[in-house]
């Protein structure tokens, strides 16, 4: 038996216990965004440079970020081209003093997709340049082997489009990669809107999932974050326990009283 | 009895707490900046009084002071020497096709307040309302509680006024308000961001505001239009003027606008209407909305110093009320 306790993944080598990790965007309050978080047991939380203008600009809102206690995850949300992923990347390393970077390349500007090609190329000059990158994709199966194949140890392929709130839109895909892949620590990233697309894709055993529109648009967030975090654990005890085979004709649970064992089906 | 009494800081709350007190008491104003307080958050405001709209994201009790404060506008502004505009014929709330989900997560989350709900509308009632929208919207919502004033007019008739009846004046100068406890009975600490390091709590929140005029555009009532990051507002002033605002950013930089903000303020703008395209840009103004990390205004009341802070994006809504209640604290 799996101690449901004792049960971490691995973040380039570091150990995390919190299968939930969570954005620190759109909350209706900084107060609201601290509760949630603390609310959602989360050891990891991302954070977008892009909009501050500048560090110190943003100071005090880091402040209420580092005042969680939490690994920081810096994103490169926004971004649209190699270089200006690479420059981003290069900045948080230096303001956030960590060399994990969520590398985030969007490619449309609707379905806010990240461009396979940009992120592959930029992937490839972060991790040569000592990063750790985790980089948000579709689900791709051979973009996330090229991947892969680049050095990465994390890979986050998207549920749906960043903000829709639609879950996991191709089962079959994500599943493929977590066969394909099962050295590789995999989060789905973006597109949840409930509490059981979150349970989805840990039963599907993937290590966990990033989300923050799902939580802070939520008419309570702080509520929807305990509900996530229940979801959270509920897939991943699934997962490890195993779900029974799905079947297409109906089987009693509890033997017919009255009717001799071989005629009952 | 009439007391002395410093008002520091001559922003909104600053100018509203200076023309209650003005009317029974000795006022001196003191303003860090000189008397046009650019730096004051509700200089750039659009100065929108929405609090069906903005009871999607505040608690109920500070949309309720919204409309208290509502009721109370009319009345400060019949004590200024000049006309200043105040509309209160509602809003309009509109949303692209493809952003129809979040009108109607908008729609159900709207608190009840009193008497006054929202009413849906169909594309046909958006053209009885704003004719000029007839055909580019299929569905909204309309606010009927909601209105605006124009705060540029009300910046400049409110020092008219308050010179007028013998305020004193002291610009250029950062006044720390305990230098002033013996020369005054009462202080009102009306400074927002100014008073940062007291109330290390406070946080600015950035905002980019634009100013159009275009006499190709109709529009009589504020329209807000359903955005992704920000609650999104045109609001047509006197003389053909828009107003469109805001963003809204977790940062202190009161630098000039970003050409991002404004592609997106103005592509939003023009998407509602393309009569916006040769709008003639007035400016582009910045600021910073001082704020509490819950986002709710705090009224505190120490010795002789009472403070009216953090208004974050609700300045208009809610100033009227709250320095209401700070004045009510002076004996």
């Amino acid at each position: 038996m799996h101690d449901p306790i004792d049960d971490s993944f691995s973040i380039y080598g570091e150990q995390v216990t919190s299968r939930l990790l969570i954005g620190s965007a759109l909350y209706p309050s900084p107060a609201i965004m601290a509760d949630s978080i603390k609310a959602s047991g989360a050891q990891v939380v991302t954070v977008s440079l892009r909009r501050q203008q500048n560090a110190a600009a943003g100071d005090d809102f880091w402040q209420l970020i580092k005042d969680t206690g939490l690994k920081i995850l810096p994103n490169t949300a926004g971004c649209h081209s190699v270089k200006e992923a690479v420059t981003l990347a290069q900045m948080c390393r230096e303001v956030f003093a960590t060399d994990w970077i969520k590398l985030e390349l969007i490619g449309d500007e609707y379905n806010l997709q990240p461009d396979p090609f940009a992120l592959l190329e930029a992937t490839k000059i972060l991790m040569d340049d000592g990063f750790k990158v985790l980089p948000y994709c579709t689900d791709d199966l051979v973009l996330c082997q090229r991947l892969a194949d680049v050095g990465c140890e994390v890979l986050m392929p998207w549920g749906a489009p960043i903000g829709t709130g639609k879950g996991l839109l191709n089962q079959y895909n994500l599943k493929t990669i977590r066969e394909r892949l099962p050295e590789l620590t995999l989060i789905v990233d973006a597109g949840l809107g409930l509490p059981s697309h979150a349970c989805q894709a840990l039963e599907l055993g993937y290590d966990g999932v990033l989300l923050n529109s799902a939580i802070a648009g939520a008419g309570c967030p702080v509520t929807m974050s305990h509900a996530f975090k229940a979801a959270v654990d509920a897939g991943r005890f699934a997962y490890k326990a195993k779900a029974m085979p799905e079947k297409d004709v109906a089987a009693p649970s509890t033997p017919t009283m009255g009717m001799p064992f071989w005629h009952q089906t | 009895m009439s007391y002395n009494i410093a008002v520091v800081g001559f922003g909104l709350t600053g100018r509203l707490a200076a023309l209650e007190l003005s009317l029974a008491h000795n006022v001196t104003v003191y303003e860090a900046d000189d008397a046009q307080a650019l730096s004051s958050a509700g200089r750039v405001a659009a100065a929108m009084l929405a609090p069906l709209a903005e009871s999607v994201l505040c608690e109920q009790d500070l949309a309720l002071m919204g409309l208290d404060s509502i009721s109370r506008w009319p009345g400060i502004l019949a004590q200024l020497d000049d006309t200043v505009f105040f509309q209160q014929q509602g809003t309009l709330v509109v949303a692209h096709q493809q952003d129809r989900g979040d009108l109607q997560s908008f729609t159900e989350r709207l608190k009840p307040l009193a008497n006054h709900h929202a009413q849906q509308l169909s594309g046909a009632h958006i053209s009885e309302l704003e004719p000029e929208l007839s055909g580019r919207f299929n569905q909204g919502v309309y606010l009927p509680c909601e209105g605006q004033i124009d705060n540029q007019a009300f910046y400049q008739a409110s020092f008219k006024t308050l010179k007028a009846r013998g305020v004193k004046f002291n610009f250029g100068e950062n006044i720390n308000c305990q230098q002033l406890q013996q020369s005054h009975d009462y202080i009102i600490d009306c400074r927002g961001l100014g008073a940062k390091s007291a109330q290390c709590k406070l946080r600015g929140v950035r905002g980019e505001v634009i100013r159009l005029h275009t006499p190709e555009v109709n529009l009589t009532r504020p329209v807000r239009l359903m955005h992704p990051r920000y609650p999104l507002y045109i609001a047509p002033k006197p003389n053909h003027e828009y107003v469109v605002g805001a963003t809204e950013i977790e940062s202190q930089d009161n630098g000039p606008a970003t050409v991002r903000s404004t592609l997106e303020l103005l592509s939003a703008v023009y998407t509602v209407h393309s009569g916006f395209a040769e709008a003639r840009i007035i400016n582009i103004q910045t600021g910073l909305r001082p704020a509490f990390s819950d986002n709710r205004p705090q009224v505190k009341h120490q010795g002789n110093v009472i403070s009216i802070n953090g208004l974050y994006r609700h300045g208009y809504l809610l100033a009227p009320s709250l320095v209401a209640e700070a004045v009510s604290l002076i004996k």
